[in-house]
């Protein structure tokens, strides 16, 4: 692609979720979002390929109903009560609208079909975008028109519980990746109405953890469990620390990825709320089973290999390693900070 | 409830409605969300007569503006779709289905 064109590109990027970010008005934050998707769709279909043609076209669509009911519910808002302020939605009607189109948005349970099938036709840069910076802006509106009703526990119960049953008999890992994002999204919205501060720690710890994994996979090559057996072959050090990665994303204690699901435990208990608790840390469980299934695959296998196939560790690496060590260094070594993150955060 | 404010309401929700249960052809969809968007076109627009809100006059025009964008995209994503899978049928579209 051009270079003149990828800038533009990118900066169309961040520009929708600068201004969505900045906006206190519905219409702006809808434009927002609507140059966000607009700015990703050429960086989507950049390879003309079936798959990757079709991955744009169900993107596309969801995007546009998705954002379009935002803007009715909105006005239907300012119809009703002549607001168009986000943080002041008052009438439950539009705010509960708004809540199930940001929900599809960001592709969370009953409205999740869509994220596995265009995340496993795009390369593995793209979707690192689409399932790290595309979930800011939403997640921006979902914290400031502060839902307060039975919908979002719904949401996030349905959402970690297909998360991780539809990541059980998947073999590729894109889609294995967006199972995981649907899970972790379910955590967010679980806690959202009790501590907005834990919705965003969880969102940072997500985006940490998931920006190294595709990092590291992106280096490997590797896009389905089958390719992941010979990683050691590319690099041993990386292949010794990815499985630590993935237990971290299943949120093992001595990992960062702990930290936010224990303090959402914590205050799903403080509210009175031990039986979705309960219900959230079993299906974590199933999450857990398939990043055990890749870290298996990854470090305690050892495939007959053909002794072609065993040396591309002497070629050298193009990608730069860098963003890639620090994300890995973050989500394995966070958890004794977790009280200046929460101090952080809170302020 | 305004009568106004019933007519573009159920005008969304129609568009809505073609969109999400007539799956057919890409185009028909297309259609359905450029529906959506003239309705809210209509909402804007009155709102501003409705509450006397001059400021808001040129949002209408703004949504327009990023409409025609977003059918854009969408005509582009049909001709590039029609060159990959040979046809505008949304059934078609399951290479990524399994």
């Amino acid at each position: 692609m051009n270079p003149y064109i990828l800038a533009t590109l990118l900066f169309g990027l961040g520009l929708g979720t600068t201004i969505t970010f900045a906006s206190s008005h519905w219409l702006l934050a809808w434009m927002g979002l609507e140059i966000n998707t607009l700015a990703i769709l050429p960086l989507m279909a950049r390879h003309h390929h079936p798959r990757a043609v079709e991955a744009t076209t169900k993107y596309f669509l969801t995007q546009a109903t998705a954002a379009a009911t935002i803007l009715f519910a909105s006005t239907t808002n300012a119809w009703l009560t002549g607001q168009w302020d986000i943080l002041q939605m008052a009438h439950p009607i539009p705010t509960n609208m708004v809540l199930l189109s940001l929900a599809l948005k960001i592709g969370l349970a009953p409205m999740h079909s869509w994220l596995p099938e265009v995340l496993q036709g795009l390369d593995l840069t793209t979707g690192l975008i689409l399932s790290t910076w595309q979930k800011l802006a939403p997640f921006a509106l979902l914290l400031q028109i502060q839902p307060n009703t039975s919908i979002l526990i719904f949401l996030g119960l349905t959402s970690t519980l297909v998360g991780g049953w539809g990541g059980l008999n998947q073999t590729q890992l894109r889609k294995i990746l967006a199972y995981s994002s649907i899970a972790h999204l379910g955590w967010m919205l679980l806690i959202l109405q009790f501590a907005p501060s834990l919705t965003l720690l969880a969102l940072l710890m997500y985006i940490i953890m998931t920006s190294s994994l595709f990092l590291i996979f992106k280096l490997n090559q590797a896009t389905n469990i089958n390719t992941l057996a010979t990683s050691w072959a590319k690099s041993p050090m990386l292949a010794s620390i990815a499985p630590l990665l993935l237990l971290s994303l299943g949120g093992l204690p001595p990992l960062s990825g702990f930290m936010p699901k224990w303090l959402i435990l914590q205050e799903l208990t403080k509210q009175d709320l031990p039986l979705a608790a309960t219900f959230a840390a079993l299906t974590a469980l199933l999450s857990l089973y398939f990043y055990l299934r890749l870290s298996y695959t990854m470090a305690l296998t050892l495939s007959p290999n053909s002794p072609t196939g065993t040396t591309p560790w002497r070629l050298p690496h193009l990608q730069t390693t860098m963003p890639m060590t620090i994300f890995t260094a973050l989500s394995l070594f966070m958890l004794p900070l977790t009280p200046a993150t929460i101090v952080l955060l809170t302020f | 409830m305004t009568p106004v404010h019933f007519t573009f309401s159920s005008t969304f929700i129609l568009g809505l409605t073609g969109l999400a249960f007539h799956r057919t052809h890409l185009l028909s969809a297309l259609l359905c969300l450029e529906g959506m968007m003239l309705s809210l076109f209509v909402a804007l627009s009155l709102w501003s007569l409705q509450f006397n809100v001059t400021n808001f006059s040129a949002a209408p025009m703004l949504l327009l503006a990023f409409s025609a964008c977003e059918a854009g995209a969408g005509l582009a994503l049909l001709v590039a779709t029609a060159r990959t899978h040979g046809t505008d049928h949304l059934q078609s579209l399951s290479l990524l289905q399994c």
